[in-house]
């Protein structure tokens, strides 16, 4: 979490400065195209020789009338926004002496200052602003910086060299893994596309019960009940097997939607109810909940005591109850194997790699050179149990096949290279009660 | 979910998988900053060329009309550096929200909600196969996956598809993308080092084989490499001895040779990974592997096949065959599993051995027993349920 808002802090830093710079630059940049519009409309007017007053050079003018034109463009020189008010009074000495130039005469010197003082404006004002865009750099650099301290750039792998790379083979069986995931997650379109694209062949037997389970599944999820219902029938018996439910509750959703259509669908509810029949021992109180609430109906159930019928969750409901049981019925877990192996990895991989860094830094490679097992134990909490593993006491080593675990009289059980340990002079005694037994009695166990 | 994952652990996972989402998007905004640095340092040089111009001819005795044309060339400048300028900054501006997204996203593993955390997780496996199945250059599933999770600005697309032309232009014998992008990226590449690479792709063009001929119109002196120059094929070789002439066909054979194509575009693909930090080996791949690792016991290879349980995932058929080459899980503590329920033998379901010498839980041989008696599911041998011992395990 500290990682993420290390970084975050920095990234922030550079956004906000992005935006106050990207600021600046636009106006800055519109106020001199501005102000340079205007000299340039003045130069202009002064070209054509029209002559302009300002208020105080209007005398210097003497008798000619101005006209209109041009005391607009004078006007618009006062209001102009450069904030030098030395500027100004130079502005306004300036629109009185332009008046006495004529087209093709020299610049006089007092717009010729003008003009200079522009340019060093400009030159200033662009340097600065390609000197402020590279003081940024320090801010984007230091995000990168933060990246690089919160996360590790290299991960390790478990095994040293590219073990899956090597074998084609393997790409195609893990690409073959990634499809039966898709397809158990749902996701046939991609599965289909990944399929295509990897000029892999998935048997339609395999495919065929997903489909089923996706197609009755998305009308599911438009409502439709239809669909679940046959499945559910036509798998009643090895349903009740597995103690599930999912028939009652397919038959309650229904009556429940009719419920909320009114008075109007009183008598299809009421016929309706006689599919509640075989559930009635099992589910007795609902039923009579059900039954109850018709007395409302003419109310409005959502006004009743029964309300909570109508709850939209229930629709979530059937969908998870429908996907466990299916998956029930067709042997295989909720989870992919993919996603179990994959959340697995997620928690051994920092904890491989923090060993792999002490035992580097203790420079005792030789506890990790038996490559045969990882160098520590991972956590992954009860559910991932799924096999029996005996680790001897003793020699705190699992058990294998030519290493099995042996029973002995008092019951205590080791491995049998650590009863071959205890022999003393033919005589075997336990380790944890002081019973003696002949070696012999010792008893292979298999879990 | 099978696995528990507490927020710690979710944290720590986080600084070893996530370098690749923050850093590749950084390095864009990088490369952006440079570039919006470069064009407003060319627009300000000209600008100020221009300004200095004016001012030359203002130091003169100017007349109005030449005063006011430079002025006109000054405004067109300067609306050319604002529009540049903008320009720029929106760029840089966008890649970096795309890393403040993609940070607002990681922060979600923190979430309180458990629905919203197995909603991070599922979407951290999409993303790390969409990653993953970019790399093996599936891109339409890449794709279509991105775009069904939702995750399509979390994971680094553009990136592969960039790659993905330079190297299908490689299998079609030309040159011109990739010495582009070679162009483009040269800077990191330098620092880098590969040099060499640079020059393999000018070595084609001489062989005048399927090259468009003007990539390498900037790369003179590397031809010098050649020993022979054969840049308008067909002119020198005609006044060459005949042994040169052989010499000649065998290098330009060499060349052509398809397996030298494979190679360009394998050391394409590794030093485009090296340029934006990455590493050969998808995250998803070493992720999994250590998630093998982790859950695979022995019993999951029995030959006969008869230890296999229907949950665990390396037992399932195609996972089996894929964690085979690696190594086993390292358990220092017992951990009993009844083979009928498949619940976990403690104090609370002790474990007891029948005489045949298998052992289950107490609790599954009283479900299984009738009259008395009990079938081993194992050898389906009958005993007495009192013939059943309990077994110590420390």
């Amino acid at each position: 979490m500290e990682q993420c808002a290390c970084v975050e802090r920095e990234l922030d830093k550079v956004l906000q400065k992005f935006l106050t710079y990207g600021q600046h630059c636009e106006r800055s940049l519109e106020e001199l195209l501005h102000y340079v519009g205007q000299l340039r409309a003045e130069l202009a007017s002064a070209e054509t020789g029209s002559p302009y007053a300002v208020q105080d050079g209007v005398e210097l003018l003497g008798s000619s009338d101005p006209p209109v034109s041009a005391s607009q463009s004078a006007g618009i020189m006062i209001r102009c926004t450069w904030p030098d008010l030395h500027f100004d009074h130079l502005v306004k000495m300036v629109a009185a002496k332009v008046f006495h130039s004529l087209q093709g005469t020299p610049l006089s010197a007092t717009l010729s200052l003008v003009m200079s003082q522009c340019c060093r404006k400009i030159k200033d004002t662009v340097q600065k602003l390609a000197s402020d865009h590279k003081d940024i750099h320090s801010s984007v650099s230091r995000v990168g910086k933060a990246i690089d301290r919160n996360f590790d750039s290299e991960i390790c792998g478990v095994v040293s060299d590219a073990v899956w790379d090597a074998r084609e083979q393997q790409q195609q069986i893990l690409q073959m893994a990634i499809v039966e995931h898709l397809y158990q997650q749902g996701m046939l379109s991609v599965a289909e596309e990944l399929c295509q694209e990897s000029t892999l062949n998935v048997d339609l037997d395999f495919k065929q019960p997903f489909l089923e389970l996706n197609r009755i599944l998305e009308a599911l999820h438009e409502q439709d009940l239809g669909p679940a219902l046959e499945w559910a029938v036509s798998h009643r018996q090895r349903l009740l097997e597995l103690n599930s439910s999912l028939e009652f509750k397919l038959h309650r959703l229904h009556f429940i939607r009719l419920l909320a259509g009114g008075p109007a669908k009183q008598l299809e509810a009421l016929s309706y109810a006689r599919h509640f029949q075989p559930f009635a021992r099992l589910h007795q109180r609902e039923i009579q909940v059900m039954m109850g609430s018709l007395v409302y109906l003419r109310l409005g159930l959502e006004k009743s005591p029964y309300c909570h019928l109508l709850d939209s969750s229930h629709w979530a409901e059937i969908c998870e109850t429908f996907t466990r049981d299916a998956c029930s019925l067709l042997g295989l877990s909720v989870e992919s194997p993919l996603s179990v192996s994959f959340a697995s990895g997620c928690v051994a991989l920092p904890v491989l790699m923090n060993i792999k860094a002490v035992i580097e830094q203790r420079q005792c490679t030789g506890v990790w050179n038996h490559k045969d097992e990882l160098p520590i134990e991972i956590e992954l909490g009860m559910k991932c149990w799924y096999h029996s593993v005996f680790a001897c006491p003793i020699l705190r080593q699992q058990t294998s096949d030519s290493n099995p675990p042996i029973k002995l009289i008092c019951g205590h059980v080791i491995s049998r290279d650590a009863l071959n340990k205890l022999i003393n002079g033919g005589k075997l005694k336990c380790p944890y009660c002081p019973m003696e037994q002949n070696p012999a009695d010792g008893k292979r166990i298999i879990f | 979910m099978a696995v528990q994952e507490s927020a710690a652990q979710l944290s720590m996972t986080l600084k070893v998988q996530e370098y690749p989402t923050l850093k590749v998007p950084y390095e864009t905004l990088n490369k952006r900053f440079r570039a919006a640095q470069k064009n407003i340092d060319r627009e300000t040089s000209h600008v100020t060329m221009v300004v200095a111009e004016l001012e030359k001819t203002l130091s003169g005795c100017p007349a109005v009309d030449s005063v006011v044309s430079l002025l006109d060339g000054v405004v067109e400048k300067l609306s050319v550096l604002k529009r540049k300028a903008v320009e720029s900054i929106q760029a840089e501006d966008e890649s970096a929200k795309l890393c403040k997204r993609r940070i607002e996203h990681l922060k979600e593993h923190s979430s309180d909600q458990p629905a919203a955390a197995s909603v991070w997780k599922r979407k951290r496996m999409d993303r790390m196969m969409v990653e993953h199945l970019l790399r093996c250059g599936y891109y339409n599933t890449a794709v279509k996956l991105a775009r069904q999770s939702g995750i399509e600005d979390l994971v680094n697309i553009e990136m592969f598809l960039t790659a993905k032309e330079v190297e299908e232009s490689l299998e079609r014998r030309e040159t011109a993308t990739c010495l582009a992008w070679c162009h483009d990226n040269k800077s990191r590449l330098r620092k880098m080092k590969t040099c060499k690479k640079a020059l393999q792709p000018s070595r084609r063009e001489p062989a005048g084989r399927g090259a468009p001929g003007h990539g390498h119109a900037g790369l003179p002196a590397r031809h010098a490499h050649l020993p022979v120059q054969a840049p308008e094929s067909g002119v020198r070789l005609h006044r060459l001895p005949w042994f040169f002439l052989l010499l000649t066909l065998c290098i330009l054979s060499d060349l052509l040779d398809p397996a030298r194509w494979r190679m360009l575009i394998q050391q394409f693909r590794y030093d485009n990974y090296r340029l934006h930090q990455l590493g050969n080996n998808s995250v998803f791949t070493l992720t999994l592997q250590a998630g093998l690792s982790a859950i695979k016991t022995p019993q999951c290879y029995k030959e006969d096949g008869s230890s296999k349980s229907p949950d665990c995932p390396v037992c399932s058929r195609s996972l089996n065959k894929l964690a085979q080459p690696l190594p086993m899980a390292h358990c220092a503590n017992s951990r009993l599993v009844c083979k009928i329920s498949g619940d976990v033998m403690n104090e609370n379901n002790p474990p007891m051995m029948l005489p045949n010498g298998y052992v289950y839980g107490y609790n599954s041989l009283l479900s299984i027993r009738q009259d008395d008696k009990v079938v081993c599911p194992r050898t389906k041998e009958v005993f007495h349920f009192s013939q059943a011992e309990k077994v110590y395990i420390m």
